[in-house]
């Protein structure tokens, strides 16, 4: 990198990037957490890391990420378990005095063994109170079955023997045809009671008619609101059912199969006493039941609760102890274990701030020794830090966009500011659509406090931060709606009287010659006359046309006046005279010429054909050139320009390499030994040489300006031809704009008749709205945005450098805010 | 109005506008130098994109052309 100097301009903010330097901090190990967190508070360091090589197992303070990390595990399962339980954390926590890691981790673990005991004995009591549920509803519902069944079998044996008592129905279902046998000759059935989930009702059933050969008798009922199944602890529907049977190997049977279809099984009493006893304790056991479990969830309730006020500065401290760690896990560290060295960049302006932090941490941590502070000399590339406030931040995001600028070379954020929204406006011009886009940015702008603080959508997030551009977006439109005098394309006479009138006061040719000038020029902008007449568009697009050639060709020359800076400051005088003069010569010999001729014709009014004129300036510029002539010895400026012109071609191409070539051989030619390493390079000893310094190849460095000159050349045509998208872009803006005013206001209004009028303003308003401010907005953008990147850029822009990203914990914050 | 008379009232807006940036944002000569970048950037594209829809306007060579039903 050569040595530079100041260009002949005096520094400007943000024109070129802050001066960088490489500095060296040995920090004895005592003080080295505090250090870091005070230049973690300040921000302003780039740390490199030193122990690259090193995994991050092997570093110096493994351990303790491992802690943090530890930590942050137990902070995430707070977070899941309170958004569970419907709390939310306050965003502003009780600031408390500032925590010891140590205390933290011990206060994080019993909070959260104390938090998971509580979930568990919740989880046990649940489980018993839907098992008592069950229970419940089982008693009752098998009640009913044997209720029912001995009333009508009961009914039964009052019919076949009225005088048998009413006692002896032990077993009512099965006395039907058997009421005739022995009393004796009884079989004893058992019953098995239970729920089973609905859906495998029918298969159950059909299994156990299988497996029994149909000597069960099964019935069953459904219940018609779902129950908390205790296993899974969601709601389904169940079946109870009551499985009667004989002997014991249909008995187990029958548990096999219920147990294979995870069906609850309840005992039952036949004894209608006994069942109204074991109801009654039942649903005393469950109040109890209900009573622990709602205490329980109240003491998790106060827990979380007291988690979610401290939730917020924990999650900080254990963030900012992790990144800290992680910084001084960059450092290396010294063979005598005794300090730490940290190398850094860092803005030069920020010295004394840096210094001061190392003072006050050495200070604060009673070490003995304080920190050396040491600037290092590289020849490596700084990294690249402009100076934003939250106005100029939204215009360098666009220019960083493309590539960020490399170190100290010229920004074109500072004219992209003003340029970038005029092109934009003169793409969009329209006073009325800038009036609307004004007052929505101004609405975003007025919340913007209220804004910065909230999460919002992608879109709104974008809006939100360019609000800035669009603010000047909007302004420069109305500038251009005035200029091109559109308002929802419809013209005023803001500024005076139309220049055009009729020959005469009949008007009868005004259909077929048209108006007349009769006064001095419009003085502001285009003439209301011409909107809606049959000339309109031959003389708007003649107009913008040539507006977008000479807009153009004064940004491309912008952009070589910048290389022509940068060649200066970077001390590049090769560059100056073999590269910005022929380019100059070369793209205003043409173009600028170009320009010229158009500004000559406005001002003299002449005939001449520009097309006709630029094309044979090349086919034959020896020829006369007739009604084509603007000004005097015209023949003989195009021949110079010509030849000008086909001069620049070579200058721009054949010196510089072999000049280039011939400085490498004088800077080498002595050289029969190779160069002893006297720089004050880093500790580590790092051999980073200039490469370039030692490597010439001369085939690779000719290709490379071969490119640029054939870049150049062919984009010198290509690149004033690509601005004439300004025409393109406005001449689409104002046909849709007067379409949607001719064919829908004014068609609703022609009809006379209120509900197609109220139509037609709601279809034109939801239709500008939608297709001229949302999208004509973004397309307008996003060619501006070509222009900027591409035709304006590419004259000077090299955008290869990286970004300068300090060790500071509002960024942690954002970053974190955002992810 | 004149041609000549607009530019003369372009420039003098222009330095008006410079003024009154250095009186409400002083802070400090390189950050003066980039709002008055800003704003003499700001008029001269201002004042191109007059003069050229003015300087199209003074001598037309084609005149309204009104369409039918007029």
């Amino acid at each position: 990198m050569a040595k530079h100097g100041g260009g002949c301009i005096p520094p400007m903010d943000l024109f070129r990037s802050e001066a960088m330097h490489l500095v060296q901090l040995i920090v004895p190990i005592e003080s080295a957490h505090l250090t870091v967190s005070y230049l973690g508070d300040i921000g302003l360091i780039q740390f490199k890391d030193l122990n690259a090589e090193k995994s991050p197992f092997q570093r110096t303070y493994a351990s303790q990420i491992k802690r943090c990390g530890e930590m942050t595990r137990k902070l995430r399962f707070f977070n899941d378990q309170m958004s569970k339980a419907g709390i939310t954390r306050s965003s502003k926590s009780v600031a408390r005095a500032d925590m010891h890691l140590e205390d933290l981790e011990a206060k994080l673990g019993e909070l959260e063994a104390e938090l998971i005991e509580v979930n568990a004995n919740n989880e046990k009591l649940q489980h018993g109170y839907s098992e008592l549920t069950e229970y419940k509803l089982v008693l009752q519902k098998a009640g009913e079955f044997f209720k029912d069944a001995q009333i009508s079998a009961s009914a039964r044996q009052k019919e076949i023997s009225p005088d048998l008592p009413a006692e002896s129905l032990a077993t009512p279902l099965l006395k039907d045809h058997e009421s005739s046998h022995d009393l004796s000759k009884q079989v004893r059935l058992g019953f098995v009671t239970g729920l089973v989930p609905k859906e495998k009702a029918m298969a159950f059933e059909r299994i156990i008619f299988r497996a029994t050969r149909g000597n069960v008798l099964l019935r069953q009922v459904a219940l018609e609101e779902a129950v908390v199944d205790p296993t899974s602890g969601q709601k389904v529907q169940k079946n109870i059912f009551v499985v009667f049977f004989s002997g014991e190997r249909l008995k187990s049977k029958i548990v096999k199969i219920s147990e294979a279809f995870a069906v609850n099984r309840y005992p039952f009493t036949e004894d209608m006493g006994k069942q109204t006893q074991m109801i009654t304790e039942v649903s005393g056991r469950l109040s109890e039941l209900k009573m622990t479990i709602e205490a329980g969830l109240q003491h998790r309730g106060t827990l979380l609760r007291r988690i979610g006020e401290q939730y917020e500065q924990w999650n900080q401290v254990v963030h900012k102890e992790k990144s800290i760690y992680h910084i001084l896990n960059m450092l290396s560290i010294d063979v005598t274990k005794k300090c730490l060295v940290a190398e850094g960049w860092s803005p030069k302006y920020a010295t004394k701030k840096i210094q001061n932090a190392l003072q006050q941490a050495a200070i604060d941590s009673s070490s003995q020794v304080g920190t050396i502070f040491r600037v290092l000399h590289t020849k490596k590339l700084p990294p690249t830090y402009f100076r934003t406030n939250k106005f100029t931040e939204s215009f360098q995001a666009i220019v960083d966009a493309y590539g960020v600028a490399k170190y100290q070379e010229a920004n074109p954020g500072v004219f992209t500011v003003v340029t970038f929204p005029f092109l934009f406006a003169v793409m969009f011009g329209d006073w009325g659509h800038g009036i609307c886009l004004l007052l929505a940015t101004l609405y975003i702008i007025s919340k913007e406090k209220k804004f910065s603080g909230q999460k919002l959508g992608d879109i709104m997030e974008m809006a939100f931060g360019g609000r800035y551009v669009i603010l000047l977006m909007s302004i420069f439109s109305i500038y251009t709606g005035l200029i091109y005098n559109e308002f929802f394309s419809v013209p005023f006479a803001l500024f005076g009287p139309s220049a055009y009138a009729c020959r005469d006061a009949s008007c009868s040719d005004s259909t077929t010659v048209g108006l007349v000038k009769v006064r001095d020029t419009y003085p502001f902008g285009v003439d209301p006359s011409w909107h809606g007449t049959r000339s309109e568009l031959p003389f708007l697009n003649s107009l913008k046309m040539k507006m977008s050639i000479l807009l153009g060709v004064a940004q491309m020359n912008l952009g070589i006046m910048l290389s022509f800076f940068n060649a200066l400051y970077f001390r590049n005088f090769l560059n100056i005279w073999f590269q910005f003069i022929p380019q100059m010569i070369f793209l205003n010999g043409l173009f600028g010429y170009l320009s010229l001729l158009i500004v000559a014709k406005w001002y003299t009014g002449s005939k001449a054909d520009l097309y006709h004129i630029m094309i044979y300036m090349f086919l034959s510029p020896t020829d006369d050139l007739g009604e084509n002539q603007l000004f005097e010895n015209q023949k003989t400026v195009q021949l110079v320009l010509l030849l000008l012109s086909l001069i620049a071609v070579p200058w721009m191409l054949l010196p510089k390499p072999y000049i280039l070539k011939a400085r490498h051989k004088t800077r080498h030619q002595d050289e029969s030994y190779a160069l002893l390493d006297d720089n004050d390079d880093s500790l580590h000893g790092e051999a980073d040489r200039d490469s370039d310094d030692q490597e010439f190849e001369f085939s690779e460095v000719f290709v490379h300006q071969l490119i640029h000159t054939i870049e150049f050349v062919l984009g010198a045509v290509s690149n004033t031809a690509s601005y004439l998208r300004l025409w393109a872009l406005s001449l689409a803006h104002s046909e849709l704009s007067a379409v949607f005013y001719e064919k829908v206001l004014l068609l609703a209004w022609g009809y006379n008749n209120v509900i197609i009028l109220i139509v037609g303003i709601i279809v034109f308003i939801f239709a500008t709205a939608g297709v001229l401010l949302v999208m004509e907005t973004l397309s307008a953008f996003l060619h501006a945005l070509r222009l900027h990147w591409v035709e304006f850029q590419n004259k000077f822009y090299e955008g290869d450098g990286y970004k300068f990203r300090p060790f500071s914990f509002a960024l942690l914050n954002n970053e974190d805010e955002s992810s | 109005m004149g041609f000549m008379l607009t530019t003369l009232i372009f420039i003098v807006i222009g330095m008006i506008a410079c003024l009154c940036t250095r009186i409400c944002c002083n802070k400090g000569p390189s950050a003066n130098l980039f709002h008055l970048t800003l704003v003499t950037t700001a008029t001269v594209c201002c004042w191109m994109m007059w003069a050229i829809v003015y300087l199209a306007q003074m001598n037309p060579l084609i005149v309204p052309i009104l369409s039918e039903g007029e």
